[in-house]
């Protein structure tokens, strides 16, 4: 029994995940606690009700909406439009939450049996089992709901996105199907008497469908059967399509005691408020983004010294993947999540050579060159913006190939939604309350709850940990960085506050007998360029351990350090004097520092004569090979041999030239050939978000748009609109029985303006009666250059 | 929890501000489950690993004492994720025991069913275990309770072995504390190891581990098994054992490639119980010679892997283990932690010399120049010459002259691996010399001779390392050793570190040849030494006659 549930709302899954510019005003509702109360003035439409809205609440609608204010609508017919078409409904209702989407469901199934298409409140209200004010003022404010006279009314296209079994409700008993016409259905009263007389198997029947899917296949034979047929005798259930029965709605509420919802969700599943010390978890967070910084330069080092080979896949291979998490001694996941997060902010990149490796850009110089917090806000505000899901990384979604590190696999741009939601979630409690990690689940979930409950867990369940690898969760409560974060404060603001909670960096140094330094906190700054250069880490952690070797040494003697400098540099910054042994190590290394040279020369020329060579350096016609003795029988020069061969040949010498390994070699002329292109990638698209400012312009043009003229003046000259706008606004007519006026480009490429009155929209064509005319019109939605209402 | 000694590192380790105020209460509290990695003069270095925080759980310590101990002394936030490890890992000792069940017999018993059922599923453990007797526990055949000891640590379940041991024969045994009495802490470290059961006892060279021994034997009253390195040592232990103890010439036997002599305390060497003739081990019937009731192991940290083999049958025997380190230079503390037994006693060794136990060391690695000829006959040497060329330079002869010449009077050895060496050493010196070929009587006749200050000098090859007793050795001169070898160091050090009657300065001197392989490895050792605690100073032989003669 029981066949398969019509979805809902179609698209469900990851894809499905709202856009982050949603969250940011849901974010605001929360934090803020109430919802803006309107009156609610009676409209005629959509239209009519957005044009009576203030300021305040055009913006909330279109921060709530961004889909709706890009690009720019010409005029608040258009916004009405534009947010009555099915896709932007659809979005709108992928952001509801569990209580405001059952809401919904509860008008839609109130509204039915009225024409008019509105719905009483009460009757809301008695479906949900709850009061429904609050939801259905977030609904009209985000433009699902507009209000008549006689009360709320959906927008058209949210009964048509829900599809015809709204809460999973069978059709109602006057469009279920003809062959049900001859039946009503049985009064709620008369029910408990009709059941006790009804087979065990209809009653099974009738349990399975109450909560729905309402739609159940009957077999051919069977007790299964004979209940059916029993139910549809009675009443009860309506043939629906061939072998298929349907519970008639009125039944189905009937059944489900008045109630649409088996559990009725209007408020948010409670979180767990367990209480711990801001100033503890404050500091637990400094200590683990300190351990982030310590890892993210760790991991630049690493691949400084040795890049890891990008895959064909464009990611990094499991195995330098391990590599990485062996080196940094953490789990795999967070060396991934690691280099990702250095890939979002930059510090890492796919260097672009012929044999393409991952290695640190200049950007991780500059960043390594900043104060710890700006480091910090740096790295947590690309996670934060990053819409890569490192949690990807080693797993296996739908069974398909392993998701590999830095590759294009991670890009799933909605996690910034789920980060957005779940930090959120915390952002609105007060400081120091650590909800359990499943009850921010669970209200996540009741959140988004057409979201794709696995991949929606598993995405905040990430993002919790994420967060606590990243220091902007600890103990389980959100901390001050993590609401910083949230709050979207600038990088400067950011950093300034990170400064104040990481560990303060320590300006000394504790020198030992057996060749280490510990730095008993965190190393910034001039002194930490110092100790990197001079010495190797060992340890991490609140101190770093450091270890001095000759190779660390003359490391520093490279760059130009002298033996005194570096004494005299460990002797200022350390607590404790140098000990015996490291001054004669330093010492030591320095004694055999450059004891043998080496130089770049484009050319030499040897002899076993040195009278010739002496010869070569007299002879003034040699002078622009600029030539020099670096031992009795080798000359060098900058030219390159090619050319010195010949100057050497004017000279009158009869050089020959040899190979590296020192054979004469016989010159050819050599081709040239150029290197074969390099593909580029193609550059991210790039999209501002919607935010205040813009939603400021946007209201300003609506503000500013002319006046549409009103019923039966005029149409005007040229129509003009977006299909979906047009589409929708076809739509709208075609339910409410409306005229409107259309633009038609004839198969000339002329544009003329009829009025017409849809009937039908069907396959891209549009069934029209077209004027004074009563018959029906045929024409392509794709020749419509724009509609208006008349 | 700000301000405090101690900063926990991300990689488990433990770093102790030794300055700091709070620090000796801090070293108490983390010495149970932290080991002491490194100890040079300002900051220790402690680390946690599983074995450790097991050790503190068989000590009875709990994963509550443990993290509270890290976050009281803790300067910084310590890592949750460390906290968590801690916690789960010390939860996993205890969850099976094996035990002795009156109806049964040995039954490996656990208190949290999934563990048991993941265990039984592993190949290897699988073979070990008998009938299921009820749901929680199943039958262990005694002589596999060592395998089975060995192959829980393996996969992370140490089981905690309750069986108890068997009295053994018993044979009275008591200290003759005349003229002498046991020091605190080697009472200490009986009685730890005795409430514990079987275990393990760290303590450094020189600071009395025969003795330990002789006070377990006391305390367990049995016939005896001692396992120690070498014949030499043997006899020390004998010497020490008739010397403090009751025990007479005749209860004592010795069983080595010279004699076999079966007696209730009977002292045997790895050596031989590890001869392997036509693949079986002839000498393991000694193991069943007698009803031991005690097996003590000496220098566990160089117990060989055949004497591990026949230690897990052993597993119905009290088993003490002694040694300086429980660090093994084959990774095989856990084998000596599930067959011998967790750590029962450990004493830091600076604490112990700060004492006044060993003396004090002065360290000096004296640096000399290879001659232009041999710095050409290095250079161009094969690698595996090379450490040879390196270590037996004539220049560092004259060194050890002047060395030897400025400590006159004091008891010094002259240490060495290449026999070529040592040679010319001894002729140069006028010292005798003990090698691998030296007899026994002849090297106990010498060694005689330079305890009691007749000889005040020995040249002696790598036999002097191990277990030999020199009580007034107070100038070491090692003029080449073996690659670097952490043990060796230490063995070396101790050989020095004896306490000396008159509390004087120990020398420990060390020549190396600059630039080459040899100063590489005497880095490594001297890294070990400083990480002992033992400041050290280099100088060039050059100026070793200005060198303010290192008696500070």
């Amino acid at each position: 029994m029981g066949g398969r549930p019509p979805r809902a709302v179609p698209g469900g899954g990851r894809a499905a995940y709202p856009m982050v510019g949603a969250c940011d005003d849901d974010l605001m509702q929360r934090r803020r606690g109430t919802t803006p109360r309107a009156p609610h003035p009676a409209a005629r439409s959509l239209a009519d009700d957005l044009r009576h809205r203030t300021d305040e609440q055009l913006t909330t609608l279109l921060l709530a909406r961004p889909d709706l204010a890009r690009p720019t609508p010409a005029d608040v017919v258009a916004l009405a439009a534009r947010a009555t078409t099915r896709t932007s409904v659809q979005r709108a209702l992928e952001r509801l939450d569990r209580g405001q989407l059952q809401t919904v469901e509860a008008l839609v199934v109130a509204a039915e049996p009225n024409r008019a298409g509105t719905a009483a409140v009460e009757d809301v209200a008695a479906l949900l089992g709850g009061d429904p004010t609050e939801a259905l003022d977030r609904l009209w404010s985000v433009g699902l709901v507009w209000w008549t006279s006689s009360g709320p009314h959906p927008v058209r296209a949210v009964t048509e996105v829900l599809g015809p079994h709204p809460g999973g409700l069978g059709l109602p008993a006057g469009e279920v199907s003809s062959e049900y016409a001859a039946h009503t259905p049985p009064l709620p009263d008369d029910l408990p008497a009709l059941l006790a007389e009804a087979p065990v198997a209809a009653r099974a029947i009738l349990d399975t469908l109450t909560w729905g899917p309402p739609i159940g296949a009957v077999p051919p034979s069977g007790p299964a059967h004979q209940g059916a047929s029993w139910l549809v005798t009675h009443g009860l259930c309506a043939p629906s399509g061939i072998g298929h029965i349907t519970l008639v709605r009125e039944v189905g509420l009937a059944l489900r005691g008045g109630r649409l919802h088996r559990e009725p969700a209007l408020q948010a599943p409670a979180l767990t408020d367990a209480q711990v010390d801001p100033a503890v978890a404050d500091r637990v967070a400094g200590a683990g983004a300190r351990d982030l910084l310590g890892l993210l330069d760790q991991l630049g080092d690493l691949w400084t010294a040795l890049p890891p080979r990008v895959l064909r896949s464009g990611a990094l291979g499991v195995r330098d993947l391990a590599g990485l998490a062996r080196s940094l001694d953490v789990e795999t996941a967070q060396a991934g999540w690691l280099a990702e997060v250095a890939l979002a902010a930059g510090l890492i990149a796919d260097d672009g050579e012929l044999t393409p490796a991952f290695s640190p850009t200049p950007e991780f110089d500059v960043w390594r060159s900043r104060s710890a917090g700006a480091r910090w806000a740096t790295v947590a505000q690309a996670w934060w913006e990053s819409p890569r899901a490192a949690y990807l990384v080693g797993t296996a979604p739908n069974g398909g190939a392993t998701v590999g590190a830095l590759g294009p696999e991670v890009r799933w741009p909605a996690v910034r939604g789920v980060r957005a939601d779940v930090l959120g979630e915390l952002a609105g409690l007060p400081a120091g309350t650590a909800p359990s990690a499943e009850s921010v689940i669970e209200r996540l979930l009741w959140r988004r709850p057409l979201g794709d409950r696995r991949a929606l867990t598993d995405a905040a369940e990430a993002v919790l940990r994420e967060a606590e690898w990243l220091g902007a969760r600890a103990l389980g409560t959100l901390t001050s960085l993590g609401r910083a974060l949230v709050d979207r404060v600038p990088t400067a603001e950011l950093a300034a506050a990170a400064d104040a909670t990481l560990p303060a960096s320590v300006d000394h140094v504790l020198l030992q007998a057996d060749l280490t330094a510990i730095a008993p906190g965190p190393l910034d700054g001039a002194l930490g360029r110092f100790m990197r250069l001079v010495s190797d880490v060992e340890s991490r952690g609140g101190a770093t351990v450091l270890r001095l070797s000759g190779e660390s040494v003359r490391r520093a003697l490279d760059t130009g350090w002298t033996a005194d400098e570096v004494l005299d540099t460990l002797r200022d910054s350390s607590r404790t004097p140098v000990p015996q042994p490291l001054d004669y190590l330093v010492r030591d290394v320095a004694r055999r520092h450059g004891q043998t040279r080496v130089g770049a020369a484009t050319a030499y020329i040897r002899s076993d004569d040195e009278a010739v060579l002496a010869a070569l350096l007299a002879d003034r016609s040699l002078a622009r090979a600029v030539l020099r003795r670096i031992a009795p029988t080798v000359l060098v020069s900058q030219a390159d041999p090619a050319t010195l061969v010949e100057v050497l040949r004017a000279g009158g010498y009869s050089p020959a030239r040899e190979s590296f390994d020192g054979t004469v070699v016989v010159e050819r002329p050599a081709t040239r050939r150029a290197r074969p292109p390099v593909a580029r990638p193609a550059p991210e698209p790039t999209l501002s978000p919607v935010d205040a400012a813009l939603v400021r312009s946007v209201v300003a043009t609506l503000r500013n748009a002319p006046e549409r003229p009103v019923a039966g003046a005029a149409p005007p000259v040229t129509l003009s609109g977006s299909p979906q706008e047009t589409s929708a606004l076809l739509r709208q007519a075609v339910s409410d029985s409306l005229a409107v006026w259309i633009g038609y480009a004839d198969s000339n490429g002329r544009t003329a303006r009829h009025l017409v009155r849809p009937v039908r929209i069907d396959g891209g064509r549009v069934y029209a009666v077209s004027g004074e005319s009563d018959s029906e019109q045929l024409f392509m939605l794709h020749r419509i250059t724009g509609a208006t209402t008349g | 929890m700000t301000g405090g000694p101690l900063i926990v590192q991300s990689d488990k380790t433990l770093l102790l501000e030794v300055d700091h105020e709070g620090a000796e209460a801090a070293r108490r509290d983390i010495a149970p489950f932290a080991e002491l990695e490194r100890a040079p003069e300002h900051i220790h270095t402690y680390r946690v690993t599983p074995l450790g925080l097991w050790n503190a759980r068989a000590a009875g310590h709990d994963a509550e004492q443990v993290i509270d101990a890290l976050l009281r002394h803790s300067r910084y936030a310590v890592p949750q994720g460390l906290l968590v490890d801690i916690a789960e890992t010390m939860a996993r000792y205890g969850r099976l025991t094996i035990e002795k069940d009156p109806a049964h017999g040995l039954v490996l018993r656990t208190t949290d069913r999934p563990v048991l059922e993941e265990v039984l599923r592993h190949r290897r453990i699988e073979p070990l275990l008998g009938e299921r007797v009820d749901p929680d526990t199943i039958l262990v055949h005694p002589s596999e309770r060592g395998h089975l000891k060995q192959q829980l640590l393996k996969i992370g379940w140490p089981a905690e072995d309750l069986a108890g041991y068997v009295n053994g024969e018993a044979h009275p045994i008591t200290l003759r504390e005349d003229g002498w009495v046991m020091r605190p802490y080697q009472r200490q470290a009986v009685e730890g190891f005795w409430h514990g059961g079987s275990g393990v006892v760290v303590l450094p060279c020189g600071a009395g581990k025969t003795i330990v021994g002789a006070g377990a034997m006391a305390a367990a009253g049995a016939t005896t098994l001692i396992l120690v390195t070498n014949t030499v040592a043997a006899r020390q232990w004998k010497d020490e054992l008739l010397r403090r103890t009751s025990l007479t010439e005749k209860e004592i036997g010795e069983y080595s490639g010279t004699r076999k002599e079966i007696r209730p305390v009977t002292i045997a060497t790895y050596q031989v119980l590890s001869v392997r003739r036509r693949g079986v081990y002839p000498h393991l019937e000694l193991l069943d010679a007698r009803d031991w009731g005690l097996v003590v192991y000496d220098e566990v940290h160089l117990l060989p892997a055949p004497i591990f083999r026949m230690t897990a049958d052993l597993q119905a025997r009290r088993r003490l283990g002694l040694t300086a380190t429980l660090v093994r230079e084959d990774g095989r503390e856990g084998d000596v932690f599930s067959l011998i037994g967790p750590k029962r006693f450990d004493a830091p060794w600076k604490d112990i010399e700060a004492q006044g136990w060993i003396a004090p060391a002065d360290c000096v690695e004296v640096r000399v120049t290879l001659g232009q000829a041999e710095r050409m006959a290095y250079a161009v040497a094969e690698a595996d010459e090379r450490y040879r060329l390196a270590s037996c330079t004539p220049a560092k002869e004259r060194v050890v002259q002047d060395l030897v010449a400025r400590h006159t009077g004091e008891p010094t050895l002259v240490i060495g691996q290449y026999l070529d060496q040592l040679d010319t050493l001894a002729e140069r010196l006028d010292a005798p010399l003990i090698t691998g070929e030296t007899t026994v009587a002849e090297r106990q006749r010498l060694f005689e001779a330079f305890r009691s200050g007749e000889v005040g000098l020995l040249v002696v090859s790598k036999v002097a390392n191990f277990s030999i007793d020199l009580p007034e050795a107070s100038v070491a001169i090692q003029v080449s050793g073996t690659f670097g070898s952490r043990q060796e160091e230490a063995q070396r050090l101790g050989r020095v570190l004896r306490p000396k009657g008159d509390g004087r300065t120990a020398h420990f001197y060390t020549i190396v040849s600059r630039d080459t392989i040899d100063a590489d490895y005497a880095a490594h050792r001297q890294r070990f030494l400083a990480e002992q605690g033992y400041a050290y100073r280099i100088v060039d032989a050059d100026d070793l006659s200005q060198d303010p003669d290192g008696r500070r």
